[in-house]
Parts: C-alpha cells; sequence; structure tokens
C-alpha cells in the first residue's frame, strides 16, 4: 500500500513537472539591467523599475507599440470639453485582475474604483497608501500632476470624470506613463485587511498581459503569460527576465542563446554584433538631446552675436564622429526626428570659423573672451562623454580668440549649481518622459526660468516662444499643435540659446527566433507582441 | 578556553563602535545626497527636496542622525532602505548566502589546491616544480578580477561550451523555492532531477575567480612556512630516525607549518567578501556585492551602514573562530604563553 501511494505521488509529481516544462511551452528570456526597487511604478524612477513593472500593468491610455503615440488603453475613449478642463473617461468593460498572485482572489472586474485608488494613493495624503513603501511619487509630482489636477471622480464604475486647474493637452500622454500604472484597489483592500499593505508593492497584481510569478532579488524576475488578457493571450507563455549588470556578459548570454532579447549593449560590442549570423541589431533614435547651453543673463552671453558664434566655432560633425562612434546623430533642434511636431526646415549653423571670429567682432567685445564650459561627470543616455565633448569644444573655441576653462562637480552638486544659475555655458541634456513635445519645450518656458530648480540653464523667458508654449497646451488637437511647436523650434534656432549636440542612437539586439518585437522611442520594454519561432 | 574567548568577544566592542563611526562618517563624505541623486534631470524643487529630507531624517545635525542610528542598532534595528523601503536585515539576509555559498566555495577551492601547491614547492624546493607554482601563484595574486572572469567566461562559456555564463541555475528548465538561499542545498531540496548539477556547474567559474587570490596567498605561506619547519631540529631528528619523508612532512612538519596558514585565511575572509563584489557582478551573482553598489550608487546610507556592519560582524566572528582553532592547534597561546 505505502509503495502504491509512493508511485502515485511520484507519478503526480512527474506529470506536475512535465505539465510545467511542457513541450512547446514558449519562454522568453529578456536579459535585463538590473533589479527594481520594487514592482508598483508611481513610487520608481528607473526604466529598470518600470520595466520590471512593465508585464503586469495597463494605463488608462497607452503607448502604440515602437512610437511615442498614444492609444487608449483601459479608458476605451474619453471626450473633452470645449474648455479643455474636463476629461471624462470610458471605461473598458469585463477587464480582469490577476489572481491567485499572493492569495489574492478578485471578485470584480476592473472599474472606476481602481483608476481613483491609482490616481489618490500619489494625491491624496489620506490615502491608506499614501505612505506605504516610502511614498515618494517623484513622476507624479515631476509631470505636475498635483498642480494640473482639479479633481477626479467617477459617475458610475466605468465613468472617470478628470478636472484640470488649466487647459493641459500633454496630460493625455502623461496618463500612458508607468507612473499612472492603474492598481487593484481591491487588493489593496485585500492587504489593509491582511495587516500587510506594504506586499502591495512587492507583489503585483494588475490587469497587464503578464501577470507576476516571483521575483529574486538580482537573480530573475518571472512572469506567466495571463489567459484572460483583455486583449488576448500573449503568444509567449512564460516570460523571465534574467538580471545580468555587465554588458560583456549580457552579449555572451545571448550569443549562446541564454536569452533572446538584450539591453543596452557596449558600443564597442556593436560591430561584433551586427555580423553576428543569429542575431538582429535593432536601432532606433532615443527620444533624448545633448545640449550646451548658454546662460543669456551673463554678459557678454546676452549678445545673440556672441551666442551664434560660439555655436559655429565648434565643430559639431567631429563630436559626433569621435564621442558618439556611430551611437548618436546631429541634432538641430531640442526635439528628436522621431517625435512629432519636428521641424525639419530648420538649417542647422554650419561649423564656420571664420564666420565666428566675424561675429565676435561684430559684438563689440574684446578678444580673448575668457567663458567657463561645465561638463557632467557622469555618462548618460543622451550623452557618453561630456568630458571629452567640452575638451573637443575648448580647442576649436580657442581659434577663435575664446578661452573656455573647463569645469565640473559631482552630479547633484552639477546640477544644483547649473540650475542656480551658476554656469556661463555648460553641458546637459533630457530624456522625454511621455513622448510629447510639451515635455521638451516646457524646459526653457517662463515658468522653468523662475523655477530655482529647472533645467532653463539659459535663463531664457522670450514672450513669443512662452505664448506658444501656453497656447499648444490648450489645444487638443495634434495638428494644430505641431505647427505651433515648429514655430518655437524656429524661435529656439534664431534665439540660439544652446548648441544642440545630438540625440542618441539606441540599439538592442535580439536572435533571430524573435518575432513581433519592436524597440520602444521612450527605452521601453514591452513584451505582448512578441512571439518565437 | 572560555576565558579566552570572553576576552576575545569583549575586544570586539570597541572595533564595533569605531566601525559604526566610520561607515557613518565616510559614507556621508561622499558627494550628492540621496534625494537629489534620485532627482536625476529633472530637478527638485526646494520645498519638495527640504519634505523629502525631513521625511527620511536627513535635515537633523549628523551628530543627532548619528546618536539615533546607534540606538537603532542597540535595538537590533538596521534600518530601512531608502531605495526600496525594506527592512535592511531582511534584504540584507536574503542576498547573504548567495555570497556565503559562493565564499565557502572558494575557500575550499583556494585551501584545498593552495596547501598541497604550497607543501609540494617546500619539499622541491628550487627545483621546477617550487618555481612553476610560485611564479603561477605571482600572477594568480596580481589577476584582476574583472579581466580574469570575463576571460573564463569567454574560454570555458563561449568556446569549450562547457560551463554556464552566468547566475546560480538555469531559469528555464528548473524553477523552484528556495527557502535558505544556499543554491546547492536546495536544489537537492528541490528534487528536481539535475538541478543541483546545473547549481554546481553555475558555481564553477565564479569559484575559480574568487579563489584564485586566496589560493596564490595560501600556497606561498604554506610553501614559507613549511620551510622554515623543515629546518627545524625536531624534523630532522624525525628524518635521522629513519621516518618516512611522507610521514615527516605530513604530520610532523605540516601541523605546525600550517599555524600561519590558518591565520592568513582568517584574514582573507575579508578580502574575499570584497572580492565577491566584483565577482558577483561578472557573473550576475546575486549576493551582497551588486546591493552594496547600487546602494553606493543611490547613497542609500541605511542600506550601506546596515550592509557593511553586518558584513563585519560576520568577519568578526570568523576570525573569533579561527583565533579559537589557532589556540586548538597552537597550544602556546591557549595558555597564555
Amino acid at each position: 500500500m505505502k509503495s502504491f501511494i509512493q508511485t502515485g505521488a511520484v507519478a503526480l509529481f512527474a506529470a506536475a513537472l512535465l505539465a510545467s516544462t511542457a513541450a512547446g511551452a514558449k519562454t522568453l528570456v529578456y536579459c535585463s539591467e538590473g533589479s527594481p526597487e520594487n514592482f508598483t511604478p508611481a513610487l520608481n524612477t528607473t526604466g529598470t523599475s518600470f520595466d520590471a513593472a512593465r508585464p503586469v500593468f495597463d494605463q488608462l491610455t497607452e503607448f502604440k507599440p515602437g512610437t511615442t503615440e498614444t492609444e487608449p488603453g483601459l479608458a476605451q475613449s474619453w471626450d473633452v470639453s470645449p474648455d479643455g478642463l474636463t476629461f471624462t473617461f470610458h471605461l473598458r468593460k469585463g477587464v480582469k485582475f490577476h489572481g491567485g498572485v499572493n492569495g489574492f482572489k478578485p471578485t470584480r472586474d476592473f472599474n472606476a474604483d481602481d483608476v481613483l485608488f491609482s490616481f489618490n494613493r500619489q494625491w491624496k495624503d489620506d490615502n491608506p497608501y499614501h505612505k506605504i513603501s516610502g511614498g515618494k511619487f517623484d513622476y507624479f509630482s515631476d509631470m505636475d500632476m498635483p498642480a494640473s489636477l482639479d479633481s477626479v471622480t467617477k459617475t458610475d464604475d466605468y465613468t472617470v470624470v478628470m478636472k484640470l486647474k488649466s487647459p493641459n493637452a500633454p496630460i493625455l500622454a502623461n496618463l500612458a506613463m508607468d507612473f499612472m500604472s492603474i492598481q487593484s484597489a481591491e487588493y489593496a483592500d485585500f492587504l489593509l485587511k491582511a495587516g500587510k499593505p506594504e506586499q502591495f508593492d512587492q507583489i503585483p497584481v494588475g490587469t497587464g498581459p503578464f501577470s507576476f510569478v516571483a521575483y529574486q532579488k538580482d537573480a530573475v524576475i518571472r512572469f506567466k503569460a495571463f489567459p484572460e488578457y483583455w486583449r488576448g493571450k500573449a503568444k509567449i507563455d512564460d516570460l523571465v527576465y534574467a538580471i545580468t549588470p555587465d554588458p560583456t556578459v549580457r552579449l555572451a548570454k545571448i550569443e549562446k542563446n541564454e536569452c533572446q532579447i538584450m539591453i543596452a549593449p557596449r558600443p564597442a560590442d556593436l560591430a561584433e554584433l551586427g555580423k553576428n549570423a543569429d542575431i538582429n541589431l535593432l536601432h532606433a533614435p532615443g527620444l533624448n538631446i545633448a545640449y550646451w547651453a548658454f546662460n543669456t543673463t551673463k554678459p557678454p552671453l546676452d549678445k545673440l552675436e556672441v551666442r551664434q558664434a560660439l555655436i559655429q566655432a565648434v565643430d559639431k560633425p567631429t563630436i559626433i564622429k569621435e564621442v558618439y562612434q556611430g551611437a548618436g546623430q546631429a541634432a538641430k533642434n531640442l526635439i528628436p526626428p522621431i517625435m512629432w511636431g519636428y521641424n525639419d526646415d530648420v538649417t542647422d549653423y554650419a561649423y564656420d570659423p571664420a564666420k565666428a571670429k566675424e561675429l565676435l567682432a561684430k559684438s563689440g567685445i574684446t578678444l580673448p573672451l575668457e567663458i567657463d564650459l561645465w561638463w557632467m561627470p557622469v555618462q548618460r543616455p543622451y550623452n557618453p562623454n561630456a568630458k571629452r565633448i567640452a575638451e573637443l569644444m575648448q580647442s576649436d573655441l580657442a581659434k577663435v580668440g575664446v578661452n573656455a576653462t573647463l569645469k565640473s562637480y559631482e552630479w547633484g552638486e552639477y546640477r544644483k549649481r547649473m540650475q542656480a544659475g551658476e554656469s556661463m555655458t555648460g553641458q546637459l541634456g533630457w530624456t522625454g518622459d511621455n513622448g510629447d513635445p510639451d515635455n521638451f519645450f516646457f524646459l526653457f518656458g517662463c515658468n522653468a526660468e523662475k523655477k530655482p530648480a529647472s533645467q532653463n540653464l539659459a535663463k531664457y523667458c522670450d514672450d513669443a516662444f512662452n505664448a506658444d508654449l501656453v497656447k499648444a497646451r490648450g489645444l487638443s488637437d495634434q495638428a494644430e499643435r505641431a505647427k505651433i511647436y515648429k514655430e518655437m523650434q524656429v524661435i529656439m534656432h534664431n534665439d540660439a540659446l544652446m548648441m544642440t549636440i545630438a540625440h542618441s542612437v539606441v540599439y538592442e539586439p535580439i536572435r533571430k527566433s524573435v518575432e513581433g518585437y519592436k524597440i520602444s522611442p521612450l527605452g521601453s520594454h514591452y513584451f505582448y507582441n512578441v512571439d518565437l519561432k | 578556553m572560555i576565558k579566552f574567548i570572553l576576552r576575545r568577544l569583549l575586544l570586539t566592542i570597541p572595533t564595533f563602535l569605531a566601525l559604526t563611526l566610520v561607515t557613518f562618517v565616510a559614507i556621508r563624505l561622499v558627494p550628492g545626497d540621496p534625494v537629489e541623486v534620485r532627482a536625476g534631470e529633472h530637478g527638485i524643487s526646494p520645498e519638495r527636496l527640504a519634505m523629502l529630507r525631513h521625511e527620511m531624517g536627513l535635515d537633523q545635525p549628523v551628530i543627532v542622525q548619528y546618536f539615533q542610528y546607534l540606538w537603532q542598532l542597540a535595538h537590533g534595528n538596521f534600518g530601512t532602505s531608502l531605495r526600496t523601503s525594506g527592512p535592511v536585515a531582511t534584504e540584507f539576509f536574503s542576498l547573504f548566502p548567495a555570497t556565503l555559498e559562493l565564499a565557502f566555495c572558494a575557500m575550499m577551492f583556494a585551501i584545498l589546491l593552495g596547501i598541497p601547491a604550497g607543501v609540494l614547492a617546500a619539499v622541491r624546493r628550487g627545483n621546477v616544480l617550487d618555481h612553476g607554482v610560485m611564479g603561477i601563484s605571482v600572477i594568480g595574486y596580481s589577476m584582476p578580477i574583472f579581466w580574469w572572469g570575463l576571460l573564463l567566461i569567454m574560454f570555458f562559456s563561449e568556446w569549450l561550451n562547457l560551463t554556464p555564463i552566468s547566475g546560480r541555475i538555469d531559469p528555464i528548465k528548473f524553477y523552484f523555492d528556495t527557502p535558505t538561499g544556499f543554491m546547492l542545498f536546495d536544489a537537492w531540496w528541490s528534487g528536481q532531477e539535475g538541478a543541483v548539477w546545473d547549481a554546481a556547474q553555475h558555481l564553477i567559474l565564479p569559484t575559480i575567480v574568487l579563489g584564485t587570490v586566496p589560493l596564490a596567498v595560501i600556497a606561498r605561506i604554506t610553501r614559507s612556512s613549511m620551510l622554515e619547519v623543515l629546518s627545524e631540529d625536531y624534523v630532522r631528528t624525525a628524518r635521522a630516525k629513519g621516518m618516512s619523508p611522507l610521514r615527516v612532512v605530513g604530520l610532523h612538519a605540516l601541523r605546525n607549518a600550517l599555524i600561519p596558514v590558518v591565520t592568513s585565511i582568517g584574514l582573507a575572509i575579508g578580502s574575499l567578501l570584497a572580492g565577491a563584489v566584483l565577482t558577483e557582478t561578472i557573473f550576475s551573482w546575486p549576493g551582497i556585492g551588486t546591493w552594496l553598489i547600487e546602494s553606493i550608487n543611490e547613497r542609500d546610507y541605511p542600506s550601506l551602514q546596515g550592509g557593511i556592519m553586518l558584513i563585519s560582524s560576520f568577519v568578526i566572528v570568523i576570525n573569533l573562530l579561527v583565533d579559537v582553532l589557532y589556540g586548538a592547534i597552537n597550544p602556546r597561546l591557549r595558555h597564555g604563553r
């Protein structure tokens, strides 16, 4: 009898094992870069953390894969009032939350309560989850949500009304960002009653294409396809993030098919990857800009000719070639060319030392001109080596009679001092958050000029530019907005408040067996459409 | 013996106090604070900066923060991570077994190869074997860990296809709970066929990389200590009595020669943990190494302070054990002579 039970148990166990590794179960392994801080995007600021939570969640609006355009997500449609102040969202019906995660079994479909919870947790002090897990909702604050929102209420289970304090068209793109992921209010209650609310951010429950299975810090995150996903089950069955911090090791893993998609290859490895017959090297322009800004309040940089002279004195093509080495394209506008509203008619200032000298002479300043030139002490996605760029600039500037003193500080200190207006000229950059041009142009609006911690390093406040900025924000028609943004690029070019250096090019190697994967201009990774041959 | 252990235990108290002060001050000397590091290009308004600093307790005078920290420590509370908001001790102990497993294997590798190599070199002093062992140990000692690790991956994993590249276990083939965090044990406990072998294969390269430096050190110390002992009168007497060379070396000489070797092993634990930081990064080994590096980057003061305290406690305990063991091998010390 005993041996019979034992045999039975062994058979059952073997069957379970077989089922779990059933032939044909498709597992996609993604070599990611690091561990998430937790699984609630609203609490986090890094791409690594957003990527880790993305399979689990949906948002009201979503980015079309591979683009920066938004499309309906959990909100099936919405109406905007003529004054642009009231957004009425009609929610999708029949959307299920993941069941069986952390002992939680949803008793209802997704509805307006979940939307209100996801807003209020970040917004309202009295929400029981507001202080859980440190309660720092950086993006909610960075995207100016508290200042924009007047109220968010529900009229019935499937209708949510969002009222704004002032017209703000880009807010629809904000809602597609990770920090506005919709979490389950019912799961939140369930954990609160169980006395373990902190698990809410460690073991996520959402409506997304994959449900969370397990996470081992610095090792692996596991997801499985959610069969009841409202868009239909994903084509792969299991999704595994193999956390691999070193880029050389990630490369070795994708070459051996230990993972099928990898993040962030080293520029030095691109040539080798390009030659590998088993790998497709995808690339896309990054949604970012590196620039060299001139503080227009510091003489003689208040003179237009001087700023134009500095731009024309510097050999941009050489910087792109030497520093970016194929992973960057020269920038002539603040926004990258993949963004709607990009003005391709702007002609960049050419490298022309003779013209620069002429402009300097015309400006009436005495040469040699002494300036400072700040460079960031860290690598950024848009700038692989600010110091090297500064050195190249310095030698170019010397040729036209401008002596640039190179300067740098610890990264936090660097930003603080520059934002306070301490520098004459300096490098910095920006990575777009939501794909809306406003998310770049607001940096140089008059509002930002007044803010002590803003990125308006040029300390620039132009009436025409600012009026355009405010006007475009209030319009809901994208074509009209694009027209205004094109004008603003002309104003920026003419005012020469910065030398736009480059937009980076992002590379992502994938195995040829991977189908349907699209590289995202927003730098996010999305695996719902992916299949394995 | 008990008196000896008690005395050693009492001596650890000032060590710990000094340690709390050093870690606390050193971390704060690094420019940039946790709130600003987090802000990135978005910048942060002075009001929000003040609010977040207040919530993290960073607006208090440093001396007050230090005493608060000591008070917490005295209650066994290592604080809360600024990055993840999780308790530091919980995070540490979920990752430490991986580091411990790797460090243990590396130490075993170093001892099991290093002592015989050192003995052989000493016995065959001046001959090719001696020069060979010593030459290799110099190379091993000066090998940059990062380079060595990548080299081994390229050779064994990519060309020969013998070992997996990184991680602790194949994430596609195996999936089981890891209650202890020691992968070899958990793999065996899971009962999944092939899991133990897979985990062992994953251990090979990191063990070699981390074990190389201690291996070189142990081989060299064993050799020099052995040479000293071999020239002692009692060894000559043993030889003169006609004892077999194996017995002379293995029984009489080795036991005495091991005393400095054991000390060096105790001391090596510290450098082994330091080496683990790099080794873990190369092999995506989910131990405390990556965690500490991230904590430094994010200026996560509580995690760093707690992590360093816990590691140091471990090193101190190991050294205490070594001292006790030392006493067992060397009775002169035990009796305070």
